[in-house]
């Protein structure tokens, strides 16, 4: 196989070491995929495309799955399960062991006033813990401002399940550059109102007035996904449907 | 009878689970569905490792003697290459649905109950590591798998790759053979009487069909000699590319 920039690897594949990122001072950054062989071994464990980042100094293997494997820090939509006596159990996937999220990991919660959330609600919030042998801690608030940042509860709206790739496009800085994904943003510029939230365990949280418009922006994010659209289609894609809607 | 010899598959092809692979090859036809890692049974569970599940449909009837006894087989050697301890407490589900095998043209084919079925776990193997290739379930390493018969010819014998249900019935011996992507034996399962050297014979046959090196798939196709057989490691590879690709598209 050619060396090229992006190779595309398979489970147990050896790594060019010339791909491999050198930093004088950062340490090396190993991302999803990729597992370390001490001493000195970097395999991948999925199938995927290697991508490397020399600023960073960082490497990872750009896939796409559909079961959500918690990792700390990230941004995920969760279902409550049930209450225990100072936790919600929270589920990020189905048929996963549920994750923890205190009752007091909500902003300004006490135990007097905090959140009371029933079975089925959902909550956008963050990995504080992902170990595989314990189950996954979840958190709503930021530990360092103790402010919300825009996680907490989830109300009214509707949840919809896409793959995890798209989901990490979605999360992107500038999705449309950088994700290929401009649904969103064309939906918006055809005057529909909405609000959404992306969890990286695939789930996009949509939410209007109208629940018009919360099926079509969830039916127009299954089909870019199912579709594997590109940015032209999902601009035919997107006319179509406020077509249709009219 | 024409069966093709070029194995072909098929990736994601059922929405609802993780993952999933159609393949076929020499007559089989094989759908799987992974899913995983989900929450194990309480009474399955494991503390340090994943639980792989390996459940084997037959394409007509319930399963099995049979059924399970591919399925221990399968299970011991895909639990050597999945990342089990990454996943302490959970399971790995794997469904495997023979849909079709081929004819026997000389014998009026029935199902024969008591005897072993060899010549499938080659297609049930290939098509388990796709389906958990194409669910990204982490893995070690990844293996391909082939089937040689030896069969009588006159005074001397001679090795069928992929046998065909005729050359199965006057075969002395049966043998699958599995390697892994490092070139490691993952799984050697023999029937019939056969000396040591026949078996040597027989596992350099089937190391040359799943380990050849990838640097020379694309140069030496050529002037590769027509006994060599289907090159699984190259088929594995071009499969997950051209899924690959479509899955990043948008970069």
């Amino acid at each position: 196989m050619a060396a090229t920039e992006q190779p595309i690897v398979l489970p147990g594949d050896a790594i060019d070491p010339s791909l491999i990122p050198t930093h004088k001072k950062q340490p090396l950054r190993l991302g999803p995929g990729l597992r370390h062989i001490p001493p000195s071994y970097i395999v991948p464990t999925v199938a995927g495309q290697l991508v490397t980042d020399q600023k960073k100094n960082s490497m990872w293997i750009e896939y796409n799955s559909t079961r959500y494997i918690p990792s700390a820090n990230d941004l995920v939509i969760g279902q409550v399960q049930r209450s225990a006596t100072d936790l919600y159990y929270v589920n990020l996937s189905p048929y996963t062991s549920n994750a923890m999220l205190p009752h007091l990991a909500f902003e300004g919660a006490t135990k007097k006033t905090r959140p009371q959330l029933a079975a089925g609600a959902l909550v956008y919030a963050r990995v504080t813990l992902a170990n595989r042998h314990m189950d996954a801690e979840l958190e709503c608030v930021s530990a360092t401002t103790g402010k919300a940042e825009g996680l907490g509860p989830l109300v009214g709206g509707m949840a919809f399940d896409v793959s995890l790739g798209l989901a990490r496009r979605l999360l992107m800085a500038r999705s449309r550059e950088a994700g290929g994904v401009e649904v969103l943003e064309l939906l918006g510029a055809e005057g529909l109102a909405f609000e959404t939230a992306v969890g990286r365990n695939g789930r996009v949280w949509v939410s209007s007035d109208s629940a018009k418009t919360i099926v079509l922006v969830g039916r127009a994010l299954r089909e870019t996904d199912e579709g594997d659209l590109g940015v032209e289609k999902q601009r035919k894609l997107v006319k179509k449907l406020i077509r249709g809607m009219r | 009878m024409a069966i093709s010899t070029e194995p072909e598959a098929a990736l994601s092809v059922l929405p609802r689970a993780d993952g999933s692979a159609k393949y076929s090859h020499a007559g089989y036809t094989v759908t799987a569905s992974v899913n995983g890692p989900i929450e194990a049974q309480r009474r399955d569970e494991h503390a340090y490792e994943a639980v792989v599940d390996v459940i084997v449909r037959p394409a007509a009837g319930a399963g099995g003697t049979r059924e399970r006894h591919l399925e221990s087989i399968l299970q011991s050697s895909l639990s050597q290459i999945i990342l089990i301890k990454n996943f302490p407490r959970s399971l790995i589900q794997i469904v495997l649905q023979i849909e079709s095998t081929p004819e026997n043209d000389y014998v009026n084919t029935k199902l024969v109950q008591a005897s072993l079925n060899f010549p499938i776990i080659p297609a049930l193997l290939q098509t388990a590591v796709l389906a958990l290739l194409s669910a990204a379930v982490p893995m070690r390493a990844t293996a391909t798998a082939s089937v040689v018969a030896v069969v009588p010819e006159g005074q001397t014998k001679r090795m069928v790759v992929d046998p065909s249900p005729r050359d199965l019935d006057i075969a002395k011996s049966v043998h699958v053979l599995a390697f892994t992507s490092h070139d490691e034996l993952l799984l050697a399962e023999s029937e019939g009487d056969f000396t040591v050297k026949e078996w040597d014979d027989v596992y350099e046959t089937a190391q040359r069909i799943c380990c050849r090196p990838a640097t020379t798939a694309e140069t030496d196709m050529a002037i590769d000699d027509e006994a060599a057989g289907p090159d699984m490691r190259h088929f594995l590879r071009s499969t997950m590319e051209t899924k690959i690709a479509a899955d990043l598209h948008w970069k």
